[in-house]
């Protein structure tokens, strides 16, 4: 039985992305502790007004802002956490994602030195290291500026102990903008769920027990039990201190106080180069027998306009009709269109290729193959596990954040847009940073020896990449290669946070963490 | 059958490393200081032993043993009786055991027979082989590929155990294998999409340039494994 969550514990968007509740502006605003004693008391303030997660319950009122906060390593060292309980914390959070590069594939542009300058500057000295995070949501960008003025008014008393950390970069060149400003994109002025590559973006974030919503929410979403059906994912995937896949909990600092209905956050800043995609896009789009928005699909394996799956939707046909479909489903139906599907029929790419975005990111029951009698062809092996999500339901992400930036010009890549993205999950190594090396980075897995994915792959100039869209192994097509793939996303900055409970967020305002 | 599993063989070797010191240093760690050096080369001595699918060199220093009692009628009955003083209990159980010495062990995958791995072996890296095991009991009998190759196998365990990220070819096949997959993927890149009559003939001199049946050239080298260029540029000159 799925036993409901403590709500008023967790921090809003921990449980739901808040883009998806309306708020599609938002603000990141990074703070360094000066002094620890005043920094716990500013901490109290904020946490006083954190926001937590019964609004996002049925028929709750919405306020205009979300607040939320979350905390470095450096920063619990800061805030005085007692030794015993910094010790307990995973050595990937302690170390910090500079310290992981090597892991992450953060090399050439994405590499720390090409960071915007308060990421570059993060983990130098004392001073600007980066020890706090507060998130600020808002409906409109002057609930966002409302709560802005009253954090810095807040941050800006003598005795707040904290000073504000500068630096990120803008659109016109400027180098040391105060906050990290993110915001959905508008078409004609209606918001969209697009990033600047032009896809329909987070659609499918993982669905987890006692998260509020409807039932059928887990379709395609969840895991996939033996009978086919779908569940939520165990909780403990996603929150500390409750049970996971494995029916253990993940590793966490004592007490238990500290750790449980908390989470880690890895914060992204990925810059895309437009120009870049746009080039290869057309270039391919040139010699590429299924026309140009078949293959912006095939990196990501939905279609770019309302993100239909090509599983449902290969070819332009069959997307006419899912379209047509979809138009006058009931909103159940829509949902299990764009994410109830299996790669069950498609096991050797033909339709969505291994090197798409989205077969990387969460390959469902794919990876259960073996080769079949033809060349490029795979079969399931089911029953080769107890259910068919097993190699990936330990390997899932809850994505949060917006887009940043504009890219109306996309005649260079110098621009300065892309993606913040905030990765949330109960194991960094275990899940991000796995599907960054191993799914991203890294092909094997899929029987794509070291093919990289698409959109987020570091691809390498010297080595150039490439892709391959497989095709039915029983026609006469063709694979098709797409050639010299460049880096098309950069990152440009981040770190991994914590982000504690309600509970532990008093906790360490009053300097009350007790691990004995 | 242990070792053999089809063409490939597993040899695992444990030589034991002699207790005395070269001067304040133990036999040991020179043996150690000696493996260590060819983490700095750009390649391991070893890529020049023919047909080595995977090796590997470390110095085993103890095995810690300590048997449960045995279980035998005698070990019952005092169990049952009381009387039995508690000394007189534990002095029965097995003693704890460990190595006499150091061990260094040496086990590789390759391909054939194992008197022809040997002699490769001895004539591919003969000043390695004595570098390292000089140190150990017994070497001091060997001074050709026949003592060398008695002496291993005085010191070879049987084992079962196969390094499964290779297949049975002969090591040539498998690295022109592994050269023809990269060619080919980069020649089906490249050549995508031309007329059949330009491909045909851009095919006929990609063979000619890649001479699929010719073991010995153009192939990946052995032991090619680092394709970071600045990084062996690196090493290189940290030599």
């Amino acid at each position: 039985m799925t036993q409901p969550l403590d709500l008023t514990d967790i921090q809003a968007d921990v449980i739901r992305a808040s883009a998806h509740g309306g708020y599609l502006f938002a603000r990141y605003v990074f703070f360094n502790i000066r002094d620890g004693e005043k920094g716990r008391a500013f901490v109290a303030a904020v946490a006083a007004e954190v926001t937590n997660a019964v609004i996002w319950e049925q028929g709750a009122a919405t306020p205009p802002t979300v607040i939320n906060i979350a905390f470095s390593y450096q920063g619990l060292k800061e805030l005085g956490l007692p030794r015993a309980s910094l010790n307990g914390f995973p050595d990937e959070f302690v170390m910090g994602m500079k310290a992981r590069r090597a892991i992450l594939g953060d090399n050439g542009p994405s590499h720390p030195d090409n960071w915007d300058p308060i990421w570059q500057a993060n983990r130098v000295t004392r001073d600007k290291d980066v020890h706090i995070q507060v998130s600020i949501n808002g409906k409109t960008p002057q609930d966002v500026e409302v709560r802005t003025q009253w954090l810095l008014a807040l941050a800006g008393k003598p005795e707040s102990g904290v000073f504000l950390l500068t630096g990120h970069r803008g659109p016109n060149g400027q180098q040391n903008l105060l906050y990290q400003d993110v915001h959905a994109l508008f078409e004609n002025g209606v918001p969209t769920p697009k990033e600047h590559f032009g896809y329909t973006d987070g659609i499918s974030d993982p669905v987890f027990e006692g998260q509020p919503g409807e039932p059928w929410s887990a379709q395609g979403r969840g895991k996939q039990m033996a009978d086919g059906s779908w569940a939520p994912l165990a909780t403990g995937e996603f929150l500390l201190g409750h049970v996971d896949e494995a029916h253990e909990y993940p590793p966490a600092p004592q007490p238990q106080l500290l750790a449980r209905n908390g989470t880690f956050m890895v914060y992204r800043k990925l810059h895309e180069n437009v120009h870049a995609f746009d080039t290869l896009l057309e270039r391919e789009a040139q010699t590429y027998p299924g026309g140009k928005e078949l293959l912006a699909a095939k990196f990501v394996g939905r279609w770019r306009d309302n993100g239909a799956p090509l599983v449902s939707a290969p070819d332009a046909a069959a997307k006419a009709e899912w379209d047509q479909r979809f138009a006058t489903a009931t909103p159940q139906e829509q949902d299990r269109m764009l994410n109830g599907f299996t790669y069950d029929q498609d096991m050797s790419g033909s339709r969505c290729p291994f090197a798409a975005h989205m077969r990387r990111i969460n390959p469902r029951a794919s990876l259960q193959l073996k080769a079949g009698a033809l060349p490029g062809q795979f079969v399931g092996n089911p029953g080769a596990f107890d259910t068919p999500g097993a190699l990936a339901n330990r390997r899932r992400i809850a994505r949060r954040g917006l887009p940043y930036g504009d890219s109306t010009d996309r005649s260079s890549d110098r621009g300065n847009h892309g993606i913040v993205i905030m990765m949330l999950n109960a194991d960094i190594n275990r899940q991000f940073e796995f599907v960054q090396q191993q799914w991203i980075n890294y092909g094997n897995d899929f029987r794509a020896a070291n093919d990289k994915e698409i959109l987020l792959g570091n691809h390498d100039k010297e080595f150039p990449s490439k892709a391959v869209l497989p095709v039915d192994p029983e026609s006469e097509d063709v694979p098709y290669f797409v050639r010299n793939i460049p880096r098309l996303v950069e990152t440009r900055g981040g770190e991994y946070f914590f982000i504690p409970s309600l509970t532990a967020l008093r906790l360490i305002a009053r300097g009350l963490v007790d691990p004995t | 059958m242990p070792n053999v599993s089809g063409n490939a063989y597993a040899l695992s070797v444990l030589s034991p490393i002699r207790n005395d010191k070269v001067g304040t240093v133990s036999r040991a760690d020179l043996v150690r200081d000696r493996l260590e050096q060819w983490n700095r080369l750009q390649n391991s001595p070893m890529a020049k032993v023919p047909q080595t699918y995977l090796c590997r060199f470390f110095v085993l220093d103890d095995v810690y043993t300590e048997s449960l009692p045995s279980a035998g009628a005698l070990d019952t009955v005092t169990d049952f009786l009381p009387v039995v003083p508690n000394t007189l209990r534990v002095g029965v159980l097995p003693a704890q055991d460990r190595l006499q010495s150091k061990y260094l062990v040496f086990s590789s995958n390759f391909h054939g027979d194992l008197d022809t791995y040997l002699l490769g072996m001895w004539n591919a890296i003969t000043a390695e082989i004595k570098d390292v095991w000089q140190h150990c009991y017994g070497f001091d009998q060997v001074n050709d590929a026949n003592t060398f190759s008695a002496y291993i196998k005085k010191c070879q365990l049987p084992v079962t155990l196969f390094f499964v990220g290779s297949n049975d070819e002969p090591l040539e096949e498998q690295l022109k294998g592994l050269y023809l997959k990269q060619e080919f993927a980069r020649f089906a890149v490249e050549h995508q999409g031309i007329p059949s009559a330009e491909l045909k003939k851009a095919y006929r001199a990609f063979i000619a340039r890649v001479q699929p049946t010719n073991l010995q050239g153009p192939t990946w080298e052995p032991g090619q494994y680092i394709m970071d260029k600045q990084r062996n540029v690196q090493q290189e000159a940290a030599l």
